[in-house]
């Protein structure tokens, strides 16, 4: 794999060779291939020492190179493998290129630019494609899980679609958005997970619909060396991701699928009916009550002896997995191209549950001139994500809380039953679903004003268009009068960006090499709605498209405007500029700047400079290091810098008024916003120290980076006293402050590195130490997760659980027994002696991998993990104790019965008021429901078969890979409640970030197993 | 070369300044800026039109009404659960999104009233009008929060302790507790001013001044100073601007009732008053025992005697077979009252009693609700009738005409402190905690020191 191979070659030539002379010329041909098992190497770079002649090796290893007639040395090198001097003593070369420590010849995307490995001096990890498409994923950035240390990545849930939590480092805010910048080819995309606030038990996931098959490459910046371009937008990290673009040579195209099954990989477990039934009567007998106890439902106790309703099996079934993707590249003198397509249908094994993608991509690089070069990216993206309601919002969250076995899904008379929770009949009479158009475009202009100095003109467009449709059938809305009601509301947006960047590369002499960039970007994004629409009818709109563009035309004869005004716009003006240095091949120095100025920040803090300077120090390449044999690679690096986080609302530093209706046929205003016109970004003081190693033959190779990373300015839009009549009030608290600390590791090893058997080991881990330092002496209660009881505690993570310490039952009574906040022990409830007592925040996480191959089978699994931190049960109040019409998790059934029983949870009753101070069933916040959040997780398992050459020749294919390849197929944890992996639905940036780890009838993840086969041509 | 680089990196610079700053500023969507929006006396009267709406639509609307219920005796309450349940066992936490989202919006109109105020050198012809709606607002505001956020009146002796927080500006600034007795000061001051601001021109849904003479004389009854009571809800009634509605359908009606002095008035796509009240009243549409109002026996049996109109105009004991249910709201839309004519006489008659004023206007007065009350003279007090007698026959009247407008809890507290006697049929103290709200968490979020309410029940 090549990433971004032509505008690398660009730079590299442009770097290191001197002027070309057009004296006589020879021509020169040769083939480069693997050192370790002899296969050919294509894309390797072949330039000749001493001029500006240069190409890259086919798929075959062949090159072919005119180069001048003085010319003694060519100079080979590809992706991964050490650079060579070849002395030119033949017309036809054959190079065997050895594998490099650590691939330090390898390319890697910075911000505005690339660099060659061994030069970078910030932290940035790169995973690349293959390990982006190994697994079914239901979006694409899922599947960086346990692939980049001090890179948290917590997938939503088992939903299709679903979006996943992506802490860099740990998590540096309590009010803003707290998820990495996502860059795409030069563009920041839309990527907010509220676009549709919280719909349905999800946050609706706008990447989802990005095809990972279009991708190359991800980089992603971990430090203020890496983040600091992005200067206000860099504290959270930055994603970035290259698309796959066309390689020199012939056609060459690649087919791949995957087919496969889907379930949960985790099941919680519900009492039966007549279980239920029993823990109601206990309920009642203990609160003193004789008889039966009043069902609810509207049943009998026959009836409800009658049903026992497995509503989970009811709403769930084994989900069918097919993906298809077809690609071409090729590339001549003019052009290079790579186009591809893909169409996958995830369903998840949630009944009516679906992700559909298709994407098409078509990525251009022109060379019009030598000096002038264009090139053209465009993609389009449908997503079709076939909606159930979940978790609160009903559906599998109904079979795991209101939706009791003892509901039947029909009456006698073979109507829907309508007691009660009846998630079947809402399946069956209601249609959801969300389509998401999205198109992602950008034209770079490079021109080379000067030797060694290039202009480049970009600019990019991405539009989103999503829209919800919504079908309720005459039962479910009650109305036979009706065929059904169709409901959509669209939105769609539009973001753009265009910039300016000049290039500079300067060597005085072969010890030092500079590299300047500067630039100036301006971007815009904004939010349209269109017209809420809603029809009698008897299917959707997407099915009857007729009537919705009746529906439309009738709104336009009305004053009623088609499309709402642009929202939730922000824009940016930035400049930047960078230099490098690196001398003598192992000092590298670098310094960054970034000024941005945001329609988010108020008019007293218009502008923010953002500095950053790092060094790179290749202790390897030093005299002293050269006995030192056994280390090939040595490496410090450090970097300092600021960087800022910009991911407050849009528009908040405003005092606004609304026009609203009529009050007593006279005008009104509203307000709506406390304005401040301090408002600014977080700004987050990074320290990064590091070292990278390549020992014995490079077989180990491995990094250990240790960060510090203090935020200030921390924004917060809570902890405003509601006696103002305002709920919420952006402003940056002064004194507040965020530390995070930490070490990451990873390691590989190649243990066998056979030519036909090679078995290696890696893995990552990662320490993340997070306190909140300072909240300018505000109370836990300054800001919390939703309805989840974490909090924000002075001298704790962010994300606290914020709890009341639940000793254990009384043997004697059946009540519960509580901790007060000195220590001792009460029999009342009191929320008063809430505690912090866990964190959302785990201790270590990490990944562990093996790979095994032996001639042209592959075997490789990827273990995900994470130590430490805490889950908390949201929904568990409802189900243990109180007896209402929740159903219940078998693990809570060890409950007190009669004196002397020692029991985990407290005798059942039906009344909050048996429990001494607890003033309903909703604020039983306690540690009875937080559990040990550790578990370990096969990620992913794969077995694979590389056909060989000879036997494919014969059959016109130039590569060809079946495999097998199974998602979550094992989870070790303690938490009984299902899933320990969760990321619940969040109502705004706060709840995200404070409350990952509590889940509120969260879907668990899924497990699939697919088969697959990836043909080249 | 390097200089044109330079001009185009620097070219935000470069170009007008004015240009890019107006590329940096995206205001939201629809949105006005203060400057834009508050320029003059329309602008100022449609932000006070704006609190209006939303005290209708947000407190009016059957919120307060229905927290002061939960909190009262008259509630047969064993269905509720959640917020309702919390609130009626009068054991409220500081959580509870129903009560927590009140006391809000409860302070919105004090928010409106300083805004107003703030501006109020940007009013020219209204600006009497304006000032005088202003301090109108902020006194409704706090005068609400004290009716469920505090302990009364004469819970201590010199009424030193700690009340609500009183909202004198329009900053955004954390919470400080005031005593009450600072509260009422504040509250009749706003009062006072608003009376002599405002005109006396009569539109159902603006403050006016008999207004603010009607809000005085409630402030004064439950501070148990019947001198003062006496006295404005006399101006309020000899100004014979308002009467007695004949029919007790027309107090919750559309347009028909004569006796609101402030309240909310319904205008077909404009204003829809009293949302919450058919929500959590009403008991012919969508009635369920666990979220709605039904009175307990004990107390339909006294507000269902014989020849008294109320009991068949406003309650049924078979319209929802085994429960109890208010009728009085039983209607799609009607007109708020706030205040009325009805609790001006109850008043004057309580507060004459009290003070030994003109028995003649005294009798009249409570004559004036029975007769109406039993379809003629036969339940009137007769001449001779003693004070004691007018004030417990006035205590009665009011629970009986009020049901369901949120008075019962007033009662039991301000009857507490004037005579020491618990009257809760839940036998609970007047002064005990539970009586009291707990305040939202939120208070404590944004001032560490912020003392809460005390909690425990009434237990």
């Amino acid at each position: 794999m090549m990433p971004k191979r032509s505008l690398v070659g660009i730079l590299m030539l442009l770097m290191c060779v001197p002027i070309f002379s057009w004296a006589q010329s020879k021509t020169v041909t040769g083939k480069i291939t693997d050192a370790s098992n002899g296969t050919p190497v294509a894309g390797a770079s072949v330039t000749a020492k001493g001029s500006k002649a240069g190409t890259s090796s086919k798929a075959d290893g062949s090159f072919s190179l005119t180069v001048p007639a003085a010319t003694a040395t060519l100079t080979v090198s590809g992706v991964g493998f050490e650079s060579q001097q070849v002395p030119l003593a033949a017309d036809v070369i054959v190079v065997a290129l050895k594998a490099s420590a650590a691939n330090l010849n390898e390319v890697v995307v910075i911000g505005y630019g690339t660099q060659r490995r061994k030069d970078v001096t910030g932290a940035i990890t790169k995973v690349n494609a293959e390990k982006l498409t190994s697994i079914a994923a239901p979006s694409f950035e899922a599947a960086l899980q346990g692939k980049a240390p001090g890179v948290q990545v917590i997938q939503g849930s088992g939903l299709a679609g679903s979006g996943s939590v992506i802490r860099i480092r740990g998590i540096a805010s309590i009010s803003a958005g707290a998820d990495p910048l996502y860059v795409i080819d030069g563009i920041p995309v839309i990527a907010d997970a509220f676009l549709r606030s919280n719909s349905g038990g999800m946050n609706q996931n706008p990447l989802a619909s990005i095809n990972p098959n279009d991708i190359e490459s991800v980089e992603i910046l971990k430090d203020a060396a890496a983040a600091g371009i992005y200067g206000s937008r860099g504290s959270n990290g930055v994603i970035l991701i290259t698309t796959k673009r066309g390689k020199s040579g012939k056609p060459s195209y690649n087919y791949n699928n995957k087919i496969g099954i889907s379930t949960y990989a985790n099941k919680p477990d519900f009492v039966s009916g007549q279980e239920w039934l029993q823990l109601r009567q206990e309920a009642w007998e203990n609160d003193g009550n004789t008889g039966k106890a009043p069902l609810p439902g509207g049943l009998t106790w026959d009836q409800a002896k009658n049903n026992n309703t497995d509503w989970w099996d009811e709403l769930t079934r084994t989900g069918f997995i097919n993906e298809h993707s077809l690609s071409m590249t090729q590339g001549n003198k003019l052009v290079k191209s790579f186009i591809g397509a893909t169409y996958s249908d995830n369903q998840s094994y949630l009944k009516n549950n679906s992700y559909t993608r298709l994407g098409l991509r078509t990525n251009f690089d022109f060379t019009i001139t030598p000096k002038f070069k264009a090139n053209v990216s465009l993609a389009y993206n449908r997503g079709i994500n076939k909606r159930v309601p979940a978790a609160w919002a009903g559906g599998l969250g109904d079979a795991m809380s209101t939706a009791l076995p003892i509901y039947p899904i029909y009456n006698n008379d073979k109507t829907w039953f309508t007691g009660g929770s009846n998630p079947v009949r809402r399946l069956n009479e209601t249609l959801w679903r969300n389509t998401d158009h999205r198109l992602i475009g950008g034209l770079n202009l490079d021109y080379e004003v000067i030797k060694n100095l290039n202009l480049r003109v970009s600019g990019s467009y991405d539009y989103l268009s999503g829209i919800d449709d919504q079908w309720e059938s005459s039962n479910w809305i009650n109305d036979t009068q009706k065929p059904g009601i169709a409901k959509r509301s669209p939105y769609r947006g539009k973001n753009w960006v265009a910039s300016g960047t000049a290039n500079y590369n300067w060597s005085p002499n072969d010890d030092n090499r500079f590299t300047f960039l500067a630039g100036i970007e301006f971007q815009e994004k904004s939010f349209i709605n269109r017209v809420y629409v809603e029809k009698n009818s008897d299917k959707p709109f997407y099915k009857n498209k007729s009537l919705y563009e009746h529906a439309l035309d009738s709104i336009k004869n009305t004053t009623t405007p088609i499309n709402g005004p642009a929202y939730n716009a922000e824009t940016f003006a930035s400049v930047f500029g960078r230099v490098n240095y690196v001398y003598k091949e192992r000092y590298a120095l670098q310094a960054s700047v970034r000024r941005d100025g945001s329609s988010k920040f108020g008019p007293n803090k218009k502008y923010g400079v953002f500095p950053t300077i790092s060094a790179g120090w290749t202790i390897s390449q030093e005299e002293f290091m050269k006995d030192l044999t056994f280390i090939n690679f040595l490496k410090l690096r450090a970097s300092y810098g600021l960087t800022g986080n910009s991911n407050l609302l849009a528009g908040r530093y405003y005092y606004t008024y609304y026009a609203g209706s009529l009050y007593n046929n006279q005008s009104t205003w509203y307000p709506g916003n406390i304005g401040n016109p301090d408002l600014g970004w977080e700004e987050t003081t990074n320290t990064d120290l590091a070292i990278e190693f390549a020992v014995l033959n490079s077989r180990i190779t491995g990094e250990l980076a240790y960060y510090h990373k203090k935020t200030a300015d921390l924004l917060l839009n809570t902890a405003v006293s509601p006696s103002n009549s305002f709920g919420d009030f952006s402003r940056n608290v002064e004194g507040g402050k965020i530390l995070n600390q930490g070490i990451e590791l990873s390691l590989n090893a190649k243990l066998i590195n056979k030519k036909e058997l090679t078995f290696s080991i890696g893995g990552n881990i990662a320490k993340n130490y997070n306190e909140l330092i300072s909240l300018g002496g505000l109370s836990a209660d300054a800001a919390g997760g939703g309805s989840n009881d974490t909090r924000v505690v002075t001298g704790y993570p962010v994300g606290t659980n914020y709890l009341v310490r639940y000793y254990g039952v009384d043997p004697a009574d059946g009540l519960p027994i509580w901790y007060d906040k000195a220590g001792k022990l009460t029999k009342t409830f009191s929320l008063d002696n809430r505690m912090p007592v866990g964190s959302v925040v785990p201790d270590f996480i990490g990944g562990l991998n093996h790979n095994l191959s032996y001639k042209g089978f592959d075997f490789s699994s990827l273990w995900t993990f994470t130590i430490g931190g805490n889950i908390y049960d949201g929904s568990g109040k409802r189900q243990a104790g109180v007896i209402t019409d929740w159903t219940i998790r078998r693990d809570q059934l060890d409950r007190w019965r009669e004196p002397g029983d020692v029991a985990k949870f407290p005798r059942l009753t039906m009344n909050t008021g048996t429990y001494a101070g607890l003033s309903s069933e909703w604020q039983y916040n306690s540690t009875m429901f937080l559990y040990d959040a550790s578990y370990v997780r096969l990620r992913e398992l794969s077995l694979g078969y590389r056909f060989s050459a000879q036997s494919l020749s014969k059959l016109h294919l130039r590569g060809a890979r079946i495999f097998v390849t199974g998602m979550n197929l094992l989870t070790f944890t303690k938490y009984p409640g299902g899933d320990p992996e969760i990321a619940r639905d969040f109502e705004n940036a706060t709840d995200r970030n404070l409350s990952p780890n509590i889940t509120y009838l969260t879907p668990p993840q899924q497990k699939s197993w697919v088969v697959g086969i990836n043909v080249t041509f | 070369m390097k200089k044109a680089i330079y001009i185009a990196l620097l070219g935000c610079a470069a170009l007008s300044a004015a240009s890019c700053n107006k590329f940096l500023e995206r205001k939201p969507a629809g949105a006005l800026t203060e400057d834009e929006a508050l320029k003059n006396d329309a602008d100022l009267q449609a932000l006070i039109n704006g609190a209006y709406t939303d005290y209708s639509n947000k407190v009016y609307s059957g919120k307060l009404q229905w927290v002061e219920d939960l909190l009262g005796d008259q509630a047969n309450g064993a269905l509720y659960t959640g917020d309702d349940g919390e609130i009626f066992k009068r054991k409220t936490s500081i959580f509870g999104d129903y009560k927590n989202g009140l006391y809000t919006d409860v302070y919105r109109p004090a928010y409106i009233g300083n805004k107003v105020l703030d501006n109020i050198t940007k009013a020219t012809a209204a600006k009497n009008e304006l000032e005088g709606q202003a301090y109108f607002l902020r006194a409704l505001s706090h005068f609400d929060a004290t009716r469920l956020w505090s302990q009364p009146w004469g819970f201590s002796t010199d009424n030193s302790h700690s009340s609500i927080v009183l909202r004198m500006k329009s900053t955004v600034t954390p919470g400080e507790r005031s005593t009450l007795k600072a509260v009422y000061e504040s509250i009749i001051a706003d009062l006072k001013k608003a009376e002599t601001l405002l005109g006396d021109q009569l539109t159902l849904g603006n403050a006016n001044k008999w207004a603010a003479k009607a809000f005085l004389a409630r402030v004064y009854f439950l501070q148990n100073d019947f001198a003062n009571a006496y006295a404005y809800a006399d101006q309020v009634i000899k100004s014979k601007k308002f009467q007695l509605d004949a029919s007790y359908a027309n107090r919750f009606s559309v347009g028909l009732s004569k006796e609101i002095i402030f309240g909310f008035k319904f205008i077909d796509n404009n204003l829809y008053p009293g949302a919450e009240l058919r929500n959590r009243y009403r008991s012919d549409v969508g009635f369920s025992a666990q979220g709605r109002f039904h009175v307990t026996s004990i107390f339909y049996a006294a507000a269902t005697t014989a020849g008294d109109v109320r009991g068949t105009a406003w309650y049924s004991n078979t319209l929802q077979a085994g429960f109890n249910v208010l009728t009085k709201y039983n209607k799609n839309n009607f007109d708020v009252p706030v205040f009325g004519l009805t609790e001006m006489k109850l008043i004057r008659a309580e507060a004459g009693a009290e003070t030994n004023a003109d028995k003649a206007t005294v009798l009249a007065d409570i004559n004036d609700i029975l007769t109406r009350a039993y379809g003629g003279a036969s339940k009137n007090l007769p001449d001779a009738a003693v004070a004691a007698t007018i004030i417990s026959t006035a205590r009665r009247e009011r629970e009986l005409e009020l049901v369901g407008e949120g008075n019962r809890t007033l009662e039991i507290k301000r009857i507490g402190a004037r005579t020491g006697i618990n009257i809760d049929r839940r036998g609970a103290r007047w002064n005990c905690p539970g009586l009291v709200l707990q305040f939202p968490i939120s208070e404590q979020a944004a001032n560490a020191s912020f003392q809460m309410n005390q909690e425990g029940g009434c237990d």
